[in-house]
């Protein structure tokens, strides 16, 4: 009993995927090096490096700078106030740091995908073409 | 076991159980088992990534650390963290726009060649290998501490259920498992947090006050250096830990599901919040182990402070609480090795037979069987391998998977994304450098080799100084790839062109 119903379910994702192919076929490829060329996608791609550099390079830094001074000096050992020493201080900063710049990107990405949907729709493609 | 611990811990079985009876109903094709039907909203996610990276290592294991060497105890967290931000920056949004199933789907969005997948799923499935066997034989051994069980029933018991979830549940059982771990895991640690607290007069202050006296170490409890005492030893270690996780399989399959790059981009958000704020509460739980269970008692029971937390939900709450926690670690296990099994059948079942094999030609029925198959073949190949390592010390083999992880995935993933010039000879040459130095290097390091009769696995003078080979296998996962690029003179612009199109603005998925 078990098993055919396993097999009428197979046999459903079968034709799925057979109309999946399907669309597959009849879908028009686009020219993605004139998309690469055009102003908004050129634009959108400057505007994400103008992001993700930066603020790679500062976390990244940050981060590791944070592990040479904790492992080559006793700088953060001095209490900052009472008897927390400086270094919690810095790695609850990381924390924060990480919060912040989620946050800050979550923003960002949101123009991002703006600047994205307009190119798309720029060269003709529609988000219901989007078959899983 | 007192009978509390036993009615929790049947509450916690029967109710994954009950998930998976309806997952299974739910999971009809490849793309439901590997991905949930990618129908996933970002807060479901989010908190799934939550509970497939906070492994029982997380939960006890660093409450552990912290009570017992304070400030170093609290170092890997932070790295931990910050590694989400190169999940989030570089990979989770390109890897959804890009992938379908893999990792490997992502790369050969790029370049379609047989053995570029090959190199990836090979390097996916030594991941999972090394973090699979680590967490078994850490479960074995903590439900033997927890409920008493022997260690064999112990991994056969973890084996088991791990195997149901996958096995019928597929991806939405596995995410609901992750998704309620998560939600107990902060509701234990919350509780345990606001305990400790209660005992300072909910004042922080008072607390550091306390704990510069309160253990051993005096003063230097509370700053770094009590347990890393090599440099470049914990450089490498915290360099492998941030760049690791955007290269670990089971976290990379959790963007595929989700439907769109936004979806993602917010469950990296939510994971991190969820992650963070409960770095942060385990500096409360490791304090108050310390102070209020003592470092005498917790190395008594475990020598490696595993069982701090669960001690310390004895000592402020009593039976019922400490059955809590233990139930909450059980969970914790759970959802890791539920994940685990999932992300090395999907290399297995999707990469290895459905497109090298196959050539991408395998009907649905095929894929389905053959995903079914290679759950159960990784699950049984881990627990016979976790049986036979009881006695292993594995806690290096954690930070050996986020050094491959780093080393062998994370430089191809930055070159396919960005680099135009990169192709197929670079891609194979920087994944199989990254695997290959890592692997090497840590088999003549301390963790293998040890110049004393039964420290290690190798009794020897290690030949390479460093316990984690990240600083040098990461820069040589680089170096391989833009060397195999630069021998192999094949580039295609219009391929990139199509990479850097779709992986940026998420169109034309179905290509």
């Amino acid at each position: 009993m078990a098993k055919t119903a396993e097999e009428l379910r197979l046999e459903k994702a079968i034709r799925d995927e057979q109309d999946l192919q399907g669309s597959k076929s009849t879908l028009h490829v686009p020219d993605f090096e004139q998309i690469e060329r055009s102003a908004g996608f050129k634009d959108l791609m400057k505007k994400k490096k103008q992001f993700l550099i930066p603020t790679t390079i500062l976390f990244l830094g940050l981060y590791l700078l944070f592990n040479f001074v904790i492992s080559y000096t006793n700088w953060l050992d001095a209490p900052f106030v009472g008897d927390i020493p400086w270094v919690w201080v810095f790695a609850f900063g990381l924390f924060a740091m990480t919060w912040i710049l989620v946050t800050v990107y979550m923003k960002k990405a949101a123009r991002f995908d703006r600047m994205a949907e307009e190119t798309l729709k720029e060269f003709g493609y529609e988000e219901k073409e989007d078959v899983r | 076991m007192s009978p509390t611990v036993i009615i929790i811990f049947l509450f916690i079985v029967a109710m994954t159980l009950v998930i998976t009876y309806y997952a299974a109903k739910r999971t009809k094709s490849t793309s439901d088992f590997y991905t949930a039907g990618g129908g996933l909203t970002g807060w479901q996610n989010g908190l799934a990534i939550a509970g497939d990276y906070l492994s029982a290592a997380s939960f006890l294991g660093i409450a552990g650390a912290i009570a017992l060497f304070g400030f170093d105890g609290f170092l890997f967290s932070i790295g931990y963290l910050v590694a989400y931000l190169v999940v989030l920056f570089v990979v989770a949004e390109p890897l959804r726009n890009l992938g379908k199933y893999t990792l490997a789907d992502m790369i050969n969005a790029r370049f379609n060649a047989k053995k570029v997948r090959g190199a990836a799923a090979l390097s996916s499935i030594t991941i999972v290998i090394f973090y699979m066997i680590a967490q078994l034989v850490g479960a074995g051994a903590l439900i033997q501490l927890l409920f008493g069980i022997e260690y064999i029933w112990a991994v056969l018991l973890v084996g088991i259920m791990m195997t149901i979830y996958v096995l019928f549940g597929g991806m939405t059982a596995t995410s609901w498992v992750q998704i309620i771990k998560a939600v107990l895991l902060m509701v234990g640690t919350v509780i345990l947090s606001f305990l400790v607290l209660k005992n300072f007069n909910f004042n922080i202050m008072e607390m550091f006050t306390h704990m510069k006296t309160a253990t051993p170490h005096g003063e230097a409890y509370l700053q770094p250096g009590v347990r890393y005492k090599i440099p470049l030893d914990t450089i490498s270690l915290m360099l492998a830990l941030v760049l690791g996780t955007a290269g670990l399989p089971h976290i990379l399959m959790r963007f595929f599901t989700v439907r769109d790059a936004k979806t993602a981009r917010s469950s990296v958000m939510w994971a991190t919040w969820i992650v963070g704020i409960f770095y942060v509460m385990t500096i409360f739980l490791g304090f108050g182990a310390a102070a209020f269970v003592g470092a005498d008692l917790i190395t008594s029971t475990n020598p490696a402070g595993n069982m701090a937390a669960p001690l310390l939900a004895q000592a402020l709450g009593g039976d019922i609480l400490m059955s809590f926690i233990s139930a909450v670690a059980f969970a914790t296990i759970l959802a890791v090795v539920a994940g685990l099994v999932l992300s090395g059948a999907s290399a297995f079942a999707h990469d290895i037979y459905g497109q090298i094999i196959k050539k991408g030609k395998a009907t649905e029925r095929q894929q389905m069987l053959a995903a079914r198959y290679a759950s159960v073949g990784v699950a049984v190949f881990s627990i016979i391998l976790a049986i036979f390592a009881q006695s292993l010390n594995v806690a290096f083999l954690v930070s050996l998977a986020f050094c491959i992880a780093a080393s062998a995935n994370l430089p191809v993933i930055v070159y396919t994304i960005f680099w135009k010039k990169f192709n197929t000879a670079g891609a194979i040459s920087a994944i199989l450098t990254g695997l290959i130095s890592a692997l090497v290097l840590v088999s003549v390091s301390p963790s293998v080799m040890s110049p004393e009769v039964g420290a290690a696995i190798i009794t020897g003078n290690p030949l390479f100084p460093l316990t984690n080979p990240a600083i040098v296998s990461i820069p040589l996962g680089f170096i391989g790839g833009l060397i195999g690029t630069l021998v192999s003179n094949e580039i295609n612009a219009k391929k990139f062109a199509e990479v850097k199109v779709r992986a940026n603005t998420g169109g034309f998925k179905q290509l």
